[in-house]
């Protein structure tokens, strides 16, 4: 019998604290046969789990060029996550995926990129750019906007300096209003408004947007007036999952099965469903 | 030409298919006034008349209330994965009513789009549904509302039709229908009258349409205020399917499951940052809604809903499906 809700066992080769309170997490499988033909494309979604505590989902952010191991990131904020908190280099914990759609990267080539990213969600853009970054004579110029609400909240901070000396990338990372330090040298400011300020050119451009809702709300309107058309920019939807396969009936936005034919979505094919997300 | 069976034979043959291994479930009176879905240890505990419809619906002997997804075993930093038993085991639903029979080739759909959801087409593929037809209604039933009636054959491997003597017209509508009545069935003339079902009570058509005009609409406060969230309405329902995964057992051993869940509650969708797309009942209650009359027509062709009425019979303040669509 084929078993659709059973994992593949991962050993975890690195653990690092990113925040206070965010840990990333790199995983390889233990089954080496299983490692060489898992493929995934960026964007997907994978269902990590802790034996005895349960799964989560979450966005796999590394980049689907690494053939090595698998990335995912988050914050410690209920049981499951408590308990991958404590999880070490060299214990074993569960993976099912991947799930969902991706970025569609093929229709992005020959386009300007405008990556906007907000707090913990930037591991889900982290693995576009990284994508990108890999395939760079594909895409155009390259804009990267990433706003925490303070200093310390910033994830992957070593990465944004890597991606910056690459040539046509401009990263612009902001914190919001009195989350800065004394020695900050980036922009304060919530990322829609330093966004604008950045003066980035619309044209032939296409962007991603993921943060918390009312960061993306006050995104779009900074896009629209700039003549990004919500037909270009891209965000990705994060409800509660359980089966991550279409069945157990939680994640849908109407019709929209947000584990089948989500996570990735334009902002005007969000804008047709309802509003209950 | 039709087929019969007398209720002594019939009796006969359950008993037969308990003794072979079978397990046999049926309506039973579990306690005074109290009828269910429940495996019968002998063939006079089956319930044939007297009843309209069980509290529960046969959906937990295909896709249990609880069910364990695979178990796993930790020594150190050494897990190791227990694969489940998969399901084996014949059982034959004897007494289903049709609004339960025909809700399980509707839950095929969810089970089997994209990704096979074995453990559920197993126990689907061992068991044989013979249904009992409706010889009477209550309020609650809604069946020609949903393009289903009394004698509704859909999902029935065979159907069980009263005669007015006691004895039974059998309709063998699949192989597995005829296999279990082979060599069992008189030959006869008498063919049984189809009792009239419920008056048709709302158009199905029109509420998709409804839900979409009317997402925030002030009827759904003012229509579902009264719900409580308990979730009886979707736990006795024959076709809501939802599920929650957790882990069970401790840091050695246990297993990862599944269990029933319902739309009604505030976990449901609650995300981990605090924010709840459906903060409040009347949103949950019209996910319900929109998920059986609009969501899933769109996705598979097929409402989610057999007006077996169980919705309304088991809630606490006398709500359920049909009292919201016919307020529409």
């Amino acid at each position: 019998m084929h078993n659709i809700y059973q994992p593949d066992l991962m050993k975890v080769i690195e653990t690092r604290q990113q925040t206070p309170d965010v840990k990333s997490v790199k995983v390889r499988f233990l089954e080496e046969a299983r490692g060489k033909e898992f493929s995934f494309r960026v964007g997907q979604f994978g269902i990590f789990s802790v034996f005895g505590y349960g799964e989560s989902t979450f966005n796999i952010c590394s980049s689907s060029n690494w053939k090595d191991h698998l990335e995912f990131c988050f914050r410690r904020v209920g049981c499951v996550t408590e308990a991958l908190w404590s999880v070490e280099e060299g214990d074993v914990i569960g993976f099912r995926g991947p799930y969902g759609n991706a970025y569609p990267t093929e229709e992005w080539k020959g386009k300007n990129l405008i990556f906007l990213g907000g707090g913990i969600a930037m591991p889900p853009v982290r693995c576009a750019v990284w994508y990108v970054l890999e395939n760079r004579a594909d895409y155009g110029d390259i804009t990267i906007v990433y706003g925490a609400r303070s200093v310390a909240d910033l994830v992957y901070v070593d990465e944004l300096d890597k991606w910056a000396k690459h040539p046509k990338v401009r990263v612009v990372r902001c914190v919001d209003p009195g989350g800065e330090t004394p020695d900050w040298k980036g922009e304060i400011g919530f990322v829609p408004t330093v966004f604008e300020r950045a003066g980035v050119s619309a044209e032939n451009s296409v962007a991603l947007v993921i943060g918390p809702p009312i960061m993306i709300k006050n995104t779009l309107p900074v896009l629209y007036r700039m003549g990004i058309l919500p037909s270009v920019v891209y965000t990705s939807l994060e409800n509660r999952m359980k089966c991550g396969v279409g069945k157990c009936g939680r994640c849908n936005v109407g019709s929209f099965y947000v584990c089948k034919e989500g996570p990735i979505l334009t902002m005007a094919q969000l804008a047709r469903l309802p509003a209950d997300y | 030409m039709s087929a019969t069976i007398s209720q002594a034979a019939l009796r006969e043959l359950v008993t037969e298919w308990i003794k072979q291994g079978k397990r046999v479930v049926g309506p039973r009176e579990v306690k005074p006034g109290c009828v269910l879905y429940e495996p019968l240890e002998s063939s006079d505990q089956l319930l044939l008349e007297g009843f309209v419809h069980p509290a529960n619906s046969v959906k937990e002997f295909i896709f249990p209330k609880h069910e364990e997804l695979y178990g796993y075993c930790i020594t150190g930093n050494r897990i190791e994965l227990i694969e489940v038993k998969p399901p084996a085991g014949e059982q034959v639903l004897i007494g289903a009513r049709p609004c339960d029979a025909a809700s399980m080739p509707i839950l095929d759909h969810v089970f089997n789009w994209d990704y096979k959801d074995e453990l559920y087409d197993l126990r689907r593929q061992l068991t044989t549904v013979v249904t009992l037809a409706c010889t009477a209604h209550d309020d609650a039933c809604f069946c020609t509302s949903v393009g289903l009636g009394p004698a509704a054959e859909r999902g029935s491997d065979a159907m069980l039709l009263e005669l007015d003597d006691g004895e039974y017209e059998v309709r063998c509508l699949t192989e597995k229908g005829k296999a279990l009545f082979d060599g069992k069935l008189q030959a006869s003339e008498r063919v049984a009258s189809v009792a009239a079902g419920p008056e048709k009570r709302f158009e199905a058509q029109q509420v998709w349409a409804f839900v979409k005009e009317h997402f925030d609409s002030p009827f759904w406060p003012s229509e579902t205020l009264a719900c409580l969230g308990c979730g009886a309405c979707a736990y006795t329902c024959p076709t809501c399917h939802c599920f929650d995964i957790v882990d069970e057992g401790n840091i050695e051993r246990g297993v990862r499951a599944r269990n029933w869940d319902s739309c009604q509650f505030a976990m449901f969708t609650l995300h981990a940052s605090g924010h709840n797309p459906r903060p409040d009942q009347p949103s949950r209650q019209r996910q319900r809604i929109d998920h059986k009359f609009h969501v899933y027509p769109e996705k598979f062709g097929e409402i989610l809903c057999t007006g077996c009425g169980n919705c309304t019979r088991n809630c606490p303040v006398g709500m359920g499906v049909l009292s919201v669509l016919t307020a529409l």
